[in-house]
């Protein structure tokens, strides 16, 4: 150990401030019998130019080992003396400062205390200093390529903003088309703009624009396992046969015209669907997809119907293999979004002409189920509709959050059903009402709805069928027509992104969406770094903010990997001992990050500098010592206890 | 390595006087986390607030980075008082490094009575970076309660 290390003092008077309360000369004067015997240099103001180079020099001269400086707080210019420190051939971590500024000289009173005060502050550094270490950041290269789960609007996004910027992207998609759910969305709140004429131009300029080269479109596509870090991340991804050759099919749709197989149609949630087909017109990649389940050839049975058809032999691909695909890249965006929840409550369950949000979006859509025509089961239209609020959220005993999306795509519907369904009864059951947004109110104000408040859905039950139907209110005893009813059911994580979750090892939140890494200030980064998170596996959100997120999260990517640069890992991480290492695991439960894994084969600890925070809390916990807070180690800080209790 | 090996307790160092010459009767650590009661800390400097010249303050990263060693060893090495400020609940900078603090603080509170130390020598609490305020009135309320109390009997 260098208990002796020769040290050099710097106190700064900050231009004449610290100078009112603090005397330096009485301070040298009580520290001149100090063990390190350190050499002192006042200064008038040492973060000046100036006065840096000045200190530059005299730092060369003196050649101290370690370095104190009495001045401001760290969190101003300690990044300021480390930079002092390299440039005079010290290593940047023999630094300790002293906050006499902020800490003493601005609120204590009596110059007599302040400078006595002062004078602990620096002995106790001077005694902290003396056991530092000298650190080395290490540098990682980094891979610039990012992959993307999710090619909804937010995946597209980020997947569109790093193409521009020349990043080689990869964008996985689980389904075997892309856009998301407002694709499938004739029309979009608040200003009712069009859904697909939004997104195809995005898609189009995807798939086929100028940024496409850098995009490499996975559809059909999961990944299922991921290795490494920040900067250097493996993902395993298994490819399901879409039985389509993309290279030579057209995209006629005459293999689907004549398929005698059919499947339900989730997509429209209503209907049937042929076993090659694509799930409706303007899906895209423009190519349909073969479902193994349903089609006859593909389970062995003799049937060649689509082959007859198809105009391009070898568009049809039987013999299409799952493939595994191995994709290294340096971060990981998160966009696996949303969906509403799909049970329909007890009191509505079993009943017809019963939707959720997204199959009555799907009855709007000119390419859904009845061609926009909002129409019950027995192709007539209604002649009452009832939209039911909140149905299930804002409710302790179902989803207790508001979803903040529902209300605007409420009022949506009735306008539209308001339109398209001449002289039907509209009622909305609303228990809050949410309609942010700028442009929003515009909803509210041309609403002609009648609107009942509800206190919960215990409270609503239904009564009769067909056009006698009502919705029974127990709050005011009302009766509302009903003869269709939508539920604006809660929004919850997407089956990807609960599943991402797992795979990615990623913290989720109490409704089960991605946990950020602070709701406000990073909410598209997660805790772990160098994954990020756009859209909706965030939580509730609409498709404003899933571009916006999309853009966010391509942005942190391409700030944190740039091509070229390496990562700088800040050496102030813990460090485990090995041969002090007990194999108890403690460590691992405490870290917010994830940066400590388990090494199996040496039965220890094992931190991950890349992802270390340094923030100690590992250190505190290990009942064993093994650990090392480097900069913030027990050695360091029992020197200071020692040096302000002196 | 032994926490003794070397301080400046040594005969020689004439800082051992410091206090008597200024008046300073007891001795308070403050045990500072970076982001937040740090922060606050200087926010109080920055408004000049009145913060009392017993109280020394020792920067770590996070609160969750204090050892309840380090608080015993405060006691032992003299230490009249020690007060452990974190950020608030659901603020922490590293997620949840407070609310560990604040389960060893809990320990500490009925540790340190069977140690011979008042408990009300102890405090664990939270200071956010924008309540200079707050940090001025905790750490003025603490080093008051510490002053009122008798000399620590087994005091070193």
């Amino acid at each position: 150990m260098t208990s002796r290390a020769r040290t050099a003092v710097i106190l700064c008077t900050c231009s004449g401030i610290i100078a009112e309360r603090i005397d330096w000369e009485k301070v040298q004067k009580l520290l001149a019998g100090h063990p390190t015997r350190p050499v002192f240099r006042v200064d008038q103001l040492a973060c000046g130019a100036d006065n840096l180079e000045q200190l530059e020099t005299w730092l060369k001269e003196e050649k101290p080992e370690r370095v104190v400086v009495a001045a401001c707080s760290p969190r101003d210019h300690e990044a300021t003396f480390r930079r002092l420190l390299i440039g005079a051939g010290i290593n940047p971590y023999f630094l300790q400062m002293v906050n006499v500024r902020e800490q003493v000289a601005w609120v204590t009173a009596d110059p007599v205390q302040a400078t006595a005060k002062s004078a602990r502050l620096l002995s106790a550094a001077l005694d902290r200093v003396q056991r530092q270490e000298p650190l080395v950041a290490r540098k990682v290269p980094l891979r610039t390529e990012v992959a993307i789960i999710g090619a909804g609007p937010a995946g597209m996004q980020a997947a569109l903003t790093l193409a521009r910027a020349g990043r080689k992207v990869t964008l996985i998609e689980k389904e075997p088309f892309i856009g998301g759910l407002p694709v499938r969305y004739e029309e979009l709140f608040p200003n009712l703009e069009c859904g697909p004429c939004l997104l195809e131009p995005v898609m189009g300029e995807l798939l086929h624009g100028h940024e496409s080269e850098y995009v490499d479109l996975l559809t059909l596509a999961e990944v299922t396992a991921v290795k490494g870090t920040f900067g250097n991340w493996t993902l395993t991804v298994k490819q399901r046969p879409r039985f389509i050759n993309p290279d030579l099919c057209i995209g006629c749709m005459a293999c689907a015209a004549v398929c005698p197989e059919h499947r339900p149609h989730a997509w429209n949630a209503a209907g049937e669907l042929a076993a090659v087909d694509a799930p409706f017109a303007g899906a895209l990649p423009n190519f349909p997809h073969i479902d193994p389940a349903v089609c006859l050839k593909l389970k062995g049975e003799e049937c060649n119907a689509c082959l007859v058809e198809c105009p391009v032999e070898g568009s049809l691909a039987f013999d299409d293999n799952a493939r595994q695909i191995t994709i290294e890249v340096g971060a990981i965006i998160v966009a696996t979004g949303a969906l509403e929840k799909q049970d329909v409550p007890a009191a509505f369950a079993g009943l017809a002409d019963v939707h959720t949000g997204y199959s009555f979006e799907r009855l709007l859509a000119m390419n859904g189920p009845t061609s926009g025509e909002i129409l019950k089961a027995d192709g007539t239209p209604p002649q009452s509709v009832a939209i039911v609020h909140c149905a299930g959220s804002l409710d302790t005993n179902e989803i207790s959050y508001c979803s903040g999306t529902c209300c605007r795509a409420a009022l949506k519907y009735a306008h539209i059903t308001a339109a398209k369904v001449a002289g039907v009864e509209l009622t909305r059951l609303v228990r809050e009402q949410v309609v942010p947004g700028l442009d929003a109110d515009s909803q509210l104000h041309h609403d002609h709805s009648a609107v009942s408040r509800y206190s919960g859905l215990g409270a609503l039950s239904v009564d009769g069928v067909g056009a006698e139907r009502r919705i029974v209110c127990q709050d005011n005893g009302q009766a509302i027509a009903a003869e269709m009813i939508v539920l604006m059911r809660p929004v919850v994580p997407g089956a990807g992104t609960s599943k991402i979750a797992e795979v990615l090892e990623l913290d989720t939140n109490a409704g089960g969406f991605l946990a950020q890494l602070h709701s406000l200030s990073a909410s598209c980064a997660s805790n772990m770094k160098g994954i990020y998170l756009a859209g909706t596996s965030r939580g509730p959100g609409d498709i404003r903010e899933a571009f916006s997120s999309g853009t966010a999260a391509a942005g942190l990517a391409l700030s944190e990997l740039v091509d070229g640069r390496d990562l700088v890992v800040d050496p102030q991480v813990a460090v485990v001992d090995v041969m002090r290492c007990s194999g108890c695991g403690t460590c691992l439960q405490v870290c917010p990050y994830k940066a400590i894994s388990w090494n199996a084969r040496d039965r220890i600890a094992d931190v991950a500098d890349i992802l270390c925070r340094g923030c100690g809390t590992c250190v505190a916990a290990c009942p064993s010592g093994a650990i090392t807070g480097q900069g913030f180690s027990r050695a360091m800080l029992r020197a200071e206890i020692g040096g302000v209790l002196s | 390595m032994s926490c003794q090996s070397y301080s400046t307790t040594h005969p020689t160092n004439p800082t051992n006087n410091v206090d008597a010459i200024a008046g300073v009767a007891v001795k308070v650590v403050a045990f500072l986390c970076n982001w937040c009661s740090y922060a606050g800390a200087d926010k109080a400097g920055a408004n000049q607030l009145p913060v009392p010249a017993e109280l020394t303050a020792i920067r770590v990263m996070c609160s969750g980075r204090v050892e309840p060693t380090m608080i015993l060893e405060c006691f032992q090495k003299g230490a009249d008082g020690v007060l452990v400020l974190a950020c608030h609940p659901g603020d922490c900078h590293y997620k949840e490094g407070n609310l560990r603090a604040y389960c060893r603080a809990e320990l500490l509170e009925r540790l340190v009575p069977q140690l011979g130390v008042d408990p009300r020598r102890f405090r664990f609490d939270y200071v956010s970076a924008a309540e200079a305020d707050r940090f001025s009135q905790i750490t003025n309320e603490f080093v008051d309660q510490v002053r009122a109390l008798a000399v620590r009997p087994f005091k070193n």
